[in-house]
């Protein structure tokens, strides 16, 4: 009865409920919002495992923190804020975390990471750049750039979204955009000489 | 238009944001720079690979892990004291060691460093049985051998009083 109901709702009528006590909107909206909070996150880290887990954070927070969203911003806008702001918190530890490991590793430790099982980052897309090249060229990238360009690029998000989520003008998120894409081509290039 | 100025417009061509002028000065460009084009092309290239990145799922237990979270998350909130001793349990277990070395050390002190104090240890209390007889004897001057001898007197002779033929057993061993 509830998953005929439930199709029709938006993202803001879901959030509405779930602040009434309704506990079956929370989980429709979980289900909406996991992957798409993974695919952003997963970018931006470039760590199957902590990626998932900021997820979980971001939805947790969604549990505790529902009566806090005001219909004035998109739901997605207000999710994806959190995330953003979770992941990069996650970022900044896990940087000093790998300058750590990168400290006290000897010769035959160069891989650090632990590749996740589920998800190959080696598969080639469709153009003749590789997942991995691609990747390896985002975690590259100033902070600055590499949130908008995700956001745009991976998540299709528009500029005003972008605007909103990162508390910046429409005109600085195009400029950022439009540098971004170029600081990514330029290490793509790179990556293809060496 | 040249090439520093085509860069920053490029984002703007590729999604047909540019003003008809823009586009015509643009257009004019691209025609006379292969290097231009040839980033154009490539820029196309690049942003058609990351709308097409292959997008993570997250495992299969995901939302069974996330509501298992929730629920301890409620069980904390509705006992807030095992919440407050999860969460200070390192300072409250530093503060009970602290606490646990100051007793001992003020119980060691008072019973070894300060023997004669009233919290010494209990073989100090002993030496101060019958004290009626024992402060008498002091302020008269007797010895202290001699007092505890008048004390010792005080006592009954419990195998005396449990085994009836004891002194004829010393007189034949003495014999």
């Amino acid at each position: 009865m509830m998953d005929k109901e439930k199709i029709k709702f938006t993202d803001e009528e879901l959030v509405a409920r779930f602040q009434q006590g309704d506990e079956r909107a929370y989980i429709e909206l979980v289900k909406r919002y996991k992957d798409r909070l993974l695919n952003f996150v997963y970018r931006y880290l470039n760590s199957f495992e902590q990626s998932e887990d900021v997820v979980q954070d971001t939805l947790m927070k969604l549990y505790t923190s529902a009566h806090m969203y005001r219909e004035i911003a998109k739901f997605s806008t207000w999710i994806f804020t959190i995330a953003a702001n979770l992941a990069k918190s996650e970022l900044r530890r896990l940087k000093r975390r790998r300058v750590v490991s990168i400290h006290t590793m000897g010769y035959d430790d160069s891989e650090y990471e632990i590749p996740s099982e589920d998800f190959d980052p080696e598969k080639e897309t469709t153009s003749n750049y590789g997942e991995k090249q691609i990747q390896e060229a985002i975690d590259t990238l100033p902070d600055q750039f590499k949130t908008v360009i995700i956001l745009r690029e991976v998540q299709q998000l528009s500029y005003e979204e972008i605007s909103q989520i990162l508390g910046i003008s429409i005109g600085t998120v195009k400029s950022r955009i439009n540098r971004g894409r170029l600081r990514l081509q330029k290490l793509l290039k790179d990556l293809k000489v060496r | 238009m040249d090439c520093y100025s085509f860069d920053k417009v490029i984002s703007d061509y590729i999604e047909s944001n540019l003003s008809a002028k823009q586009k015509q000065e643009a257009n004019e460009h691209l025609a006379q720079c292969p290097a231009c084009s040839e980033k154009l092309g490539d820029m196309a290239q690049l942003l058609d690979a990351l709308r097409t990145l292959p997008k993570p799922v997250t495992r299969p237990d995901f939302e069974s892990r996330l509501m298992a979270r929730i629920e301890r998350q409620k069980q904390q909130k509705e006992s807030p004291f095992i919440h407050v001793f999860h969460e200070y349990s390192r300072v409250i277990s530093v503060a009970a060691a602290v606490l646990l070395f100051v007793a001992t050390s003020l119980f060691v002190y008072t019973s070894v460093v300060l023997p004669g104090s009233p919290a010494s240890f209990p073989s100090a209390s002993i030496r101060s049985v019958e004290p009626a007889a024992a402060l008498p004897a002091a302020a008269a001057g007797v010895r202290p051998e001699q007092a505890s001898g008048t004390a010792e007197k005080a006592l009954p002779d419990t195998n005396r009083v449990k085994n009836p033929d004891y002194n004829s057993r010393i007189m034949m061993v003495n014999e």
